[in-house]
């Protein structure tokens, strides 16, 4: 450091350099003031744009190909309602790239996410506009909604985004295997997942996986532990908002059962193997879909990706299997959806909000994203609207939606670090680097924590 | 031009003269200013603002969206106590330093001495090692994961062609950083050269005399070339290091690459991956200031790593010092 | 070291003439070994490049099985990557950001390289110094404050953030022109000052044209380095993909259109290319300047 005030003693003898430096410091200070002026309303509602507003609205979503063509054709239909509106649609933003573009200053006027995991992150410190005043004002009927879906896109009774489809995860198995395996039902406790997948593997003659029944490690396509926690009974947070998984038993059959499956595969390091040959979790190659895979856990658009890039795949849909222990729980599982908000900055607020209602509300709208993606609708009109294509493999995934046994991802303000510590932990646990499993979660929780007292909300 | 002329007319008075001295001091005063004001402009905003501010923020909790809050030394304390993946971090960082230093040092100087005695085809070698080292890290990360991989990459081919297991590379946390040196020795033309043409200045009676003298091509490398080349290697060594210690490009985009899941680079969840082996101090510092925007926090990162970066750079500026001086003297 | 200069007038005729031929044949042995270990190196230097092509044409099954060489040859992958991806866009912001930063560089660094290695003034000495530490440090021990910066100028998601530093202060382009202008003796200088140039002058009509290589290999690498620059860009223009460069395109590309490792590759094939082209062309420059950055210092 001394270095630096060294230079800057020197410059200041000269006259002229010290004007430089005058010049680059009302430079700073003029930015500095520059950004304390509030952008984006946060106490009220933006007005509608009138008839002869020409703007455009710009959409950040995490869409790719297909998927992303669905969602822009959707989002094109505000066009018969605002003709001088038009949507730009930018697909392939994470939940990162929203967050960056919020605290850069430089927000699109309506974020799409895939998931929840980020929504109590967005909701506690204002990256997301309160739509109350929105639903106020053009009273909004709430219940037109399910009540779980309601529950998972609020974060502690704020509303700062509303629900874009849902997504519910299920079991997929394919039926010439189970055929030529002898086996007729899917399983529906993880005991009869094990037998399922010790019959359904097959090995090469080096000893390597041909084909696997079941792949447990983490991450991989939708195995990650937050898709599979709500089939243990595992839970993030205590009553007290800390993280105690430690205390927590679903956590540790989850693990343990992890544990098994991998032992009966010959190891970690021979899963990985296999792994490192399948195709991307959304190309053609995917494992499932190229017959590499017997069985797994996926969300619903599965369906989708298959008739679209398998079609001659015989498959099957069920929920997925439960610990023995709850077997109460069967028929249920994790669920998450597509969320749409408006974020803090937007230019257009206004006529976000008559984006984001046509999006969410709008039966039409909804039934054809629906049709398109392969998603459960998030309103109880759209839920039950005839023009609803979604295919027979897709029954499974209504019927789980109607159980009442769905669990979300809980909410955090922390985003979604306490998921990185959990999956960051069953990797290592997969891998043998963890030789006390309750020790272990101790860490865990300690280190989530550790983000939620830094986020000044810990408890 | 007034000053020259009264200087003429009063002859040898001293006074004139010191004005005329004056007054070109101050032109050339007003020359050197004009030529390094942008630069020092510069330094000032883009280094000399920025580490001062870096130290002002590691003692407050700011989020980009609500304004800065005075914390003290939290952000120490959380890094020395409860934060846990900073350990590992830092760990990472000082692995690559102090192999990927050795290696890149030893294979530089073993690839240079080699092209160095060759008697032709020099050009070709020299080109095809050097071309790689221009290669975008971002691509070529992504060929060597693609290369690498444990069940189709053509490495593991060859290798089970001669009948090595070949493991599991940027898939096993216990070689992805071995991987990663791999990458960056096949990146380190740029040292190969500045070694290649030191190696070459070497004055050739020397190596002859030693050789009448009976030394053996190793005794004549340790007599000889060691000595002369010194200051270039210890060049390579600190730049090495620094190389090192910024080790961010191939770390992140290796670490989603391989983590199989079809998701952006940089993707929160995958950095790191796998088993947060590939993650590096600059990487940490980026997630935690730039994906949790807990800037407070990342700032103290950045003051532990300007100190760390700045004792090795000393070593780099004090040898340049000498070098000016020396030049200077001359 | 004493006793090697001692004894070198020592005449060869004193070496025994059956030592003298086992000489030449271990001289010979170790000719070959070496020109083996040169072809070695060559090839494996080369691989990596050679299988990133050979891959870029295969289908995609086929890149994913165990041959090496592709069965069906398809050059359409590479117009496959254009269609898939908006890789002119990118291309274009690359070529932006390059070449403006290397203008910048240009513009700013050899003022400042000429005031240290022409002139004289005080300070000088600390201003050398400080212009290495900063090309030394790490980026990211600044970051914080840059990044606050950016955004509260409201430019965050553009290239102006990465270019504008370089219109000011580029360490590495003024450290690197510094060394070549030392080179140059100052006699050129003062004769074209008697001539009635003043500095500027004398810079830009002497100096710059005398430097023109050292101009040259410092203007490639900062092309290069900016090219190749991912850092910044994920910072500056992550959220905002209509302004990210190739490189960081690239490393998003396999996520971005659930393509496979074949189209990959074709992508990394294409952005390693004007790599190699700009090499070919220069590569003088480009060994000249390496050689100044360590040798000289």
């Amino acid at each position: 450091m001394s270095r630096t005030t060294r230079i800057a003693g020197t410059a200041r003898k000269r006259g002229t350099l010290l004007a430089c430096t005058a010049a680059a410091l009302a430079l700073l200070t003029t930015a500095c003031s520059g950004a304390a002026a509030p952008s984006g309303g946060t106490g009220q509602a933006a007005a509608a744009p009138g008839k002869d507003d020409k703007l455009t609205l710009t959409v950040y979503s995490k869409f790719t190909s297909r998927e992303y063509e669905v969602v822009t054709k959707a989002l094109g239909k505000l066009k018969a309602k605002y003709p001088n509106i038009e949507v730009k649609h930018e697909g392939n933003q994470d939940d990162d790239k929203i967050t960056q573009s919020i605290r850069g200053g430089n927000p699109p006027d309506v974020a799409i996410s895939f998931y929840t995991d980020n929504l109590g992150a967005w909701c506690s410190n204002g990256s997301f506009q309160d739509l109350k005043p929105y639903i106020e004002r053009d009273k909004i009927d709430l219940n037109q909604i399910p009540d779980a879906v309601r529950s998972y896109t609020e974060y502690q009774g704020k509303r700062c985004a509303m629900p874009m489809l849902s997504d519910v995860y299920g079991f997929y198995y394919n039926k010439d295997m189970f055929a030529a395996a002898g086996l007729s039902a899917p399983p529906k406790n993880t005991t009869e997942l094990f037998e399922a997948a010790k019959k359904l593997t097959q090995f090469n003659p080096d000893g390597s996986i041909k084909v696997a029944g079941f792949i447990p490690t983490m991450p991989f396509y939708a195995n990650m532990a937050q898709y599979w926690a709500p089939n243990f009974g595992a839970k993030y947070l205590g009553q007290d908002g800390k993280s105690h998984l430690a205390e927590d038993p679903g956590w540790k059959a989850m693990f343990e059962f992890q544990k098994k499956l991998i032992d009966f595969y010959g190891g970690h390091q021979k899963l990985e193997q296999f792994k490192s040959g399948l195709g991307d979790e959304y190309s053609a190659d995917h494992g499932f879909q190229r017959g590499k895979l017997a069985m797994m856990i996926d969300g619903e658009y599965r369906t989708a990706f298959i008739k679209d890039q398998a079609p001659d795949l015989k498959f099957a849909t069920a929920p997925p299997p439960v610990l023995d222990s709850i077997a109460g729980q069967y028929g249920g599982g994790f669920t998450t959806g597509t969320i749409i908000a408006i974020p803090k900055g937007a230019k257009n607020a206004g006529a976000a909000w008559e984006l984001i209602k046509q999006m969410t509300l709008d039966t039409d709208t909804l039934v054809e994203l629906a049709n398109g993606l392969k998603n459960v609708p998030s309103t109880k009109a759209s839920l039950t609207d005839p023009k609803l294509k979604l295919g027979d493999e897709f029954k499974t995934f209504l019927d789980m939606y109607d159980s009442g046994k769905l669990v979300p991802n809980p909410s955090t303000p922390i985003g979604d670090a306490h998921l990185k510590a959990v999956n960051d932990f069953a990797e290592k646990w997969q891998a043998g680097g963890v030789p006390d499993l309750t020790e272990g979660l101790k860490k865990v929780d300690q280190q989530v924590n550790d983000e939620l007292a830094q986020k000044g909300s810990g408890g | 031009m007034t000053a020259t002329l009264s200087a003429h007319t009063t002859g040898s008075s001293s006074a004139p003269v010191t004005a005329r001295a004056r007054a070109r001091r101050a032109r050339h005063r007003r020359t050197v200013l004009l030529f390094i004001a942008p630069a020092s402009l510069g330094f000032l905003i883009f280094f000399g603002y920025p580490l001062i501010a870096t130290i002002y923020y590691s003692f407050t909790k700011y989020d980009l969206i609500n304004p800065p809050e005075f914390v003290g030394f939290d952000n120490y304390i959380r890094m020395f106590t409860s934060e846990q993946l900073i350990g590992k971090a830092a760990y990472n960082t000082l692995w690559l330093v102090v192999v990927l230093t050795v290696c890149r040092v030893a294979f530089s100087l073993g690839v240079a001495s080699v092209i160095s005695r060759l008697k032709s085809g020099v050009g070709l070698v020299r080109t095809l090692c050097y071309l790689p080292s221009l290669a975008p890290p971002a691509a070529a990360t992504l060929a060597f994961v693609f290369l690498f991989n444990p069940e189709f990459g053509p490495v593991n081919r060859f290798l089970r062609l001669v009948g090595i297991d070949g493991g599991l590379w940027f898939n096993d946390p216990a070689m992805s950083k071995p991987a990663l040196t791999l990458l960056a020795l096949w990146g380190s033309g740029e040292l190969m050269i500045i070694i290649l043409a030191a190696l070459l200045d070497v004055p050739q009676e020397q190596y002859e005399a030693a050789e009448l003298d009976g030394a053996g091509p190793i005794r004549r490398f340790w007599h000889v070339t060691l000595p002369s080349i010194s200051p270039v290697l210890l060049f390579g060594v600190v730049n090495s290091i620094i190389y090192a210690l910024q080790f961010f490009t191939q770390a992140i985009v290796a670490g989603s690459a391989a983590s199989g899941t079809a998701d952006v680079a940089g993707n929160t969840k995958f950095i790191g991956a796998p088993q947060n082996s590939t993650l590096t101090y600059p990487v940490w510092l980026y997630v935690q200031g730039f994906r949790y925007f807990n800037m407070g926090y990342a700032a103290a990162m950045a003051v532990l790593l300007f100190i760390v970066s700045a004792g090795f750079t000393w070593v780099l500026v004090r040898r340049f010092r000498k070098s000016q001086h020396q030049e200077e003297g001359a | 070291m004493t006793t090697l200069s001692e004894a070198a007038p020592r005449p060869p005729a004193s070496i025994p003439p059956r030592v003298r031929v086992k000489r030449n044949w271990n001289r010979k042995l170790f000719w070959i070994a070496n020109h083996a270990l040169g072809i070695a190196l060559a090839v494996i230097f080369a691989a990596p490049v050679v299988f990133v092509v050979l891959t870029a044409v295969m289908k995609s099954d086929q890149a994913m099985s165990s041959s090496l060489w592709p069965t069906e040859w398809h050059f359409e992958n590479f117009v496959k990557v254009f269609q898939d991806a908006p890789l002119l866009r990118y291309f274009g912001n690359s070529l932006l950001y390059s070449s403006l930063a290397t203008v910048g560089a240009l513009l700013s660094a050899i003022p400042a390289a000429y005031a240290l290695s022409k002139l004289r003034w005080r300070g000088q000495n600390l201003f050398f110094m400080l212009t290495v530490v900063a090309m030394m440090l790490p980026p990211q021990v600044t970051i914080v404050p840059l990044y606050d910066l950016w955004v509260r100028l409201g430019l965050t998601g553009t290239l102006v953030p990465l270019i504008v530093p370089y219109f000011l202060f580029d360490a590495f382009s003024i450290f690197l022109l510094r060394q070549f202008f030392v080179t140059i003796p100052k006699d050129y200088i003062e004769a074209a000052k008697i001539d009635g140039c003043n500095e500027f002058q004398a810079m830009v009509k002497v100096l710059v044209p005398m430097a023109k290589p050292g101009i040259a290999a410092t203007a490639m690498f900062c092309f290069l380095f900016t090219w190749n620059d991912y850092f910044g860009p994920l910072l500056y223009t992550g959220e905002n993909r209509d302004n990210w460069p190739l490189s960081l395109a690239i490393a998003s590309f396999r996520g971005m259109h659930h393509v496979e490792w074949n189209l990959t590759m074709a992508a990394t094939a294409l952005i390693m290319a004007p790599v190699i082209i700009l090499f070919i062309f220069a590569q003088k420059s480009f060994v000249k300047g390496i050689t100044f950055t360590g040798v000289k210092g």
